[in-house]
């Protein structure tokens, strides 16, 4: 475990692919706070906590992935943890893809008024998701194949396209009127 | 009939999903190396101090049996607080070794999803369903030497009955604590089924 004597110097390698890291995927990373996180201050700490874990983690970053499945797993991983730790004071209960998929949908053919409503609606409808199903649905909203979800998360290819088939199949419920796209 | 998707808010499909999502305003929040630094080392303070508030129900308790412990002459009643306060840095020491909040493991990045986030669960599985040995046994003989203090160096029947009192009481806390964790544990468990089943399913 790192602890606070062992942050490296300034000026290292680390610093520099962090650097790089934070400038290419810094929004995917506020986006990515944002699906972990509603509370507006707690999500401040949440996207600080995040960059503090990749620039730790690059010190032992060997390249035996790339850089963009490094950040993608750290941020989940340190969101993992976040929704680990508001469990014990949130009552709110988490449910899977397959769950979702199933539920009747108080939303599901109420239009969305507009893109903020329609976003609001999906930051609400992810951040209800248990985490390994939210590290999925983000991954795909982030424009990730599958090949890539499936390093970052670890699932196998058949069931990151299983889960990503539910994805859609959950989105296009909820943001689809009821009945009026099929003529 | 044909699936005619018409593009208005109302009706996006999943890749409008994505453009909605990649689209949404971000404050653009940029940290520097040294603003890194920086707050890498306010998030151990932060997690020093709350890992002292973990500790701090067992830091003051362990101080009222110290006051006990030099303001009482019965011997039998000064071992019973010595082992209170001997139980009471055990517990501390396992929940530092265990239980506490941990620094961000530097190896984040090396870990999919499903093996930290199992290594996580199983870390919190043990510490619950071990309540028992780390947490409840170690106050067990504070509280045996405790009954038998009270039983001989008060007069019958007020120390029997206090003693029967206080066991009583102790029983049903360490009855409640351990079954809450049994429960908290049966929860951990079932997430990390269904991790293995995710991990499983081709």
């Amino acid at each position: 475990m790192s602890t606070i004597q062992t942050i490296p110097a300034a000026g290292s390698t680390q610093d520099e692919l962090y650097q790089d890291a934070a400038r290419t995927y810094g929004a995917a990373l506020e986006r990515l706070a944002r699906a972990y996180e509603a509370d507006l201050e707690i999500r401040r700490d949440l996207l600080q906590d995040i960059h503090v874990a990749l620039w730790r983690s690059f010190a032992g970053f060997d390249g035996r992935c790339s850089t963009r499945t490094w950040v993608y797993r750290v941020a989940h991983n340190v969101g993992a943890s976040h929704v680990l730790l508001q469990r014990r004071t949130r009552s709110q209960a988490l449910v899977g893809l397959e769950e979702l998929e199933n539920l009747p949908d108080a939303a599901s053919g109420q239009p969305a008024a507009d893109r903020s409503h329609a976003l609001d609606r999906l930051l609400d409808l992810i951040q209800h998701l248990k985490p390994l199903d939210r590290h999925v649905i983000l991954s795909y909203l982030e424009g990730l194949d599958a090949a890539e979800i499936g390093e970052i998360t670890g699932l196998s290819p058949g069931n990151v396209a299983t889960k990503i088939h539910r994805i859609k199949a959950v989105l296009a419920r909820q943001f689809q009127q009821g009945g009026h796209n099929h003529d | 009939m044909t699936d005619q998707k018409q593009p208005d808010s109302n009706q996006i499909d999943s890749k409008q999903a994505q453009q909605l999502w990649q689209s949404q305003p971000v404050e653009g929040i940029k940290m520097s190396a040294e603003v890194i630094r920086q707050r890498a080392g306010k998030f151990e303070r932060r997690i020093f101090w709350r890992n002292i508030r973990e500790y701090a129900s067992s830091l003051v308790a362990a101080i009222l049996f110290a006051y006990f412990f030099a303001t009482t002459h019965i011997v039998l009643f000064r071992v019973a607080y010595a082992l209170f306060i001997a139980g009471l840095g055990w517990v501390v020491l396992q929940l530092h070794r265990q239980g506490a909040a941990k620094s961000m493991p530097a190896a984040m990045g090396a870990l999919t999803c499903l093996q930290f986030f199992r290594a996580e669960l199983e870390r919190q599985r043990e510490v619950v369903s071990s309540v028992w040995s780390w947490y409840l046994a170690p106050l067990v003989p504070g509280f045996v030497v405790l009954t038998a203090a009270s039983v001989i160096a008060r007069p019958y029947p007020v120390g029997l009955a206090a003693a029967v009192l206080l066991d009583a009481v102790v029983a049903v806390v360490f009855l409640l604590v351990w079954k809450m964790n049994r429960r908290a544990a049966r929860c951990l468990q079932r997430m990390i089924d269904e991790l293995s089943a995710a991990e499983n399913s081709h």
